[in-house]
């Protein structure tokens, strides 16, 4: 009998953007990129123990339910970061291995969670758990998370 | 509640492409090392409690491919799947299982043979409540890629704000690295064992993500791990010295949608682990142990990286918070040390996913049974901790044993 190769390729895609919620969790989302467009970072907040969640959850790590809203500052805190090769967005290919793209854990000034974004603006080499960053707002946000993708010392 | 008791543990080889044997095969060499250790046959078993990651695999309910092999027919069959946990979650459900009274002697498997599917496909179904909602929500697909993918991307977040917050440097990780790979070389189910390895030989190997080197890493093994756990009563009979489980204690950090990278569970710190922290400190208490770092002997915490060997040595209370490279430079955490941390050589040696964390406590029975040979600790051990780390994200599994029941 002959053996085939271990690894076989099907090509394919899963259109991860074809599915229409109607959660709960989609109608807070809704609130939250709303606020985006206008350029405004709005977060729930816990009645039982103050936690503000952004993006909003309809659920608290304490068991109540988040339900004021609140806005938050679009300035905060780096509390840890990455460094990714541009292979991640051009394949390995067309990376370009001079240019570095630096991923931040940051906490925005009256939230309690943490996001991810991208630091524009800044050497690899300068950037610190608790660097002070802002996002950098689009000319023209679409209410999406993209919105928030970027940000710069601040 | 009745006293709980391990009398046997089996390993099969541990190596990262088993094509000799399929997944019922591999385990089988487990399950019949851990009978054969203990003296019993699969007809003294009142239940079988098994467990692995089948998303890892591509093969769902792999426990009934394997229930001839094992021995289960007949027999009660309960399978536990909790992510990087899942071996330590296996143990928690034969210790309920047996401390409850329902069973009186039971035999917990775990495996992974990562070989036969796609581990970074079977994660990304772990992610995809997230993945999917963050995608939705308009997020840029190729700043999700470039964020981390697989394990790695959510423990270098992990390494960097640990070196803030304890003032380590990466030559530390590479410390933890040489130390646990040279004493993987003593153990015979290891599967990465370099006995001669330095840190600098460490950090000489490839970035894979800043600031985690190929050699802070695990690797991807095939392999099983099996444990006969009874009750204190009847081990007594079986075995001249039994490892008894003092105590298993967990804590779920945990939530999906929005959820990933911590933002969900509002920790704002990767290393903070509070979740260990909380199962630690009731594992302890139920335990009777009062002082941890002086009455634990030995410690096999949960490290498939390099950086999260000292992250949770900390989050264990085995010192205080910051110290664990200090305690690293010292020379304390060594196999001959003074308390020796992962004399296995660890999950950063030998990763079969599934039968991780049931490993860690399986290393912990040897240890006080004082079978482990020629990783055998240099000094009497009383009681040791094993530590879990899983979930999607933050579930933390601990359990504590020694060689005199609970009370």
């Amino acid at each position: 009998m002959e053996m085939k190769s271990e690894t076989t390729s099907i090509p394919g895609n899963w259109r991860l953007d074809q599915f229409r919620w109607k959660t709960e969790q989609v109608k807070l989302m809704g609130k939250f990129l709303a606020g985006l467009k206008e350029k405004q970072v709005l977060g729930l907040k816990c009645p039982g123990c103050g936690l503000v969640y952004v993006p909003p959850k309809p659920f608290c790590r304490c068991l109540e339910r988040p339900e004021k809203w609140v806005e938050v500052s679009d300035e905060g805190v780096v509390t840890t970061f990455t460094f990714s090769g541009t292979w991640a967005f051009r394949g390995f290919e067309e990376a370009d291995e001079s240019e570095t793209r630096i991923i931040v854990g940051i906490k925005l000034d009256g939230a309690d969670t943490l996001g991810l974004s991208l630091l524009q603006g800044s050497d690899p080499a300068d950037v610190d758990v608790g660097m002070r960053i802002k996002i950098r707002w689009p000319d023209a946000p679409e209410g999406a998370l993209k919105d928030i993708l970027f940000v710069e010392p601040a | 509640m009745q006293d709980v008791a391990v009398i046997g543990v089996g390993l099969s080889k541990h190596v990262s492409k088993r094509r000799d044997v399929n997944i019922a095969e591999l385990v089988y060499e487990a399950v019949s090392a851990a009978y054969d250790d203990a003296g019993v046959s699969p007809r003294d078993m009142d239940a079988v409690i098994t467990g692995n990651m089948p998303a890892f695999e591509g093969v769902n309910m792999p426990e009934l491919w394997g229930a001839g092999h094992w021995g289960a027919y007949g027999k009660p069959l309960l399978r536990i799947t909790t992510g990087g946990t899942t071996g330590g979650s296996v143990v928690h459900g034969a210790f309920y299982a047996v401390a409850s009274g329902m069973f009186d002697t039971v035999i917990a498997i775990s495996f992974e043979k990562q070989s036969d599917g796609d581990t970074t496909m079977g994660l990304n179904s772990v992610g995809i409540a997230d993945f999917a909602a963050i995608l939705h929500f308009g997020t840029d697909p190729e700043f999700l890629v470039s964020a981390g993918g697989g394990a790695i991307g959510i423990v270098a977040y992990q390494a960097t704000s640990y070196m803030k917050s304890s003032g380590c440097t990466t030559h530390h990780y590479d410390k933890v690295a040489a130390m646990c790979r040279s004493n993987a070389a003593r153990n015979p189910y290891a599967h990465l064992k370099q006995p001669d390895i330095t840190p600098e030989d460490v950090a000489k190997t490839d970035m894979m993500e800043y600031p985690l080197r190929f050699g802070h890493c695990c690797p991807a093994t095939d392999g099983a791990c099996a444990m006969i756990i009874t009750s204190a009563d009847k081990a007594k009979k079986m075995t001249g010295r039994p490892a008894y489980i003092k105590s298993c204690a967990s804590c779920s950090d945990e939530a999906a949608i929005i959820g990933i990278f911590g933002g969900g569970p509002a920790h704002l710190d990767p290393c903070s682990q509070e979740g260990c922290k909380k199962a630690a400190e009731k594992a302890y208490k139920l335990a009777g142990i009062k002082e941890p770092r002086k009455e634990i002997d030995v410690a096999e915490p949960y490290a498939p990286f390099a950086n999260q060997l000292l992250m949770f040595y900390e989050r264990l209370f085995l010192c205080d918070e910051g110290e664990a490279p200090a305690v690293l430079d010292s020379g304390s955490m060594e196999i001959d040390g003074e308390l020796p941390v992962c004399p296995s050589g660890g999950v950063i040696s030998t990763n079969a996913i599934g039968a991780s964390a049931m490993e860690r406590i399986a290393e912990c029975a040897l240890q006080i049974m004082g079978k482990a040979g020629e990783h055998q600790v240099n000094k009497d051990v009383h009681n040791a901790v094993a530590h879990g780390w899983g979930g999607a994200l933050n579930l933390n599994v601990v359990a504590v044993l020694g060689d005199t029941p609970r009370r």
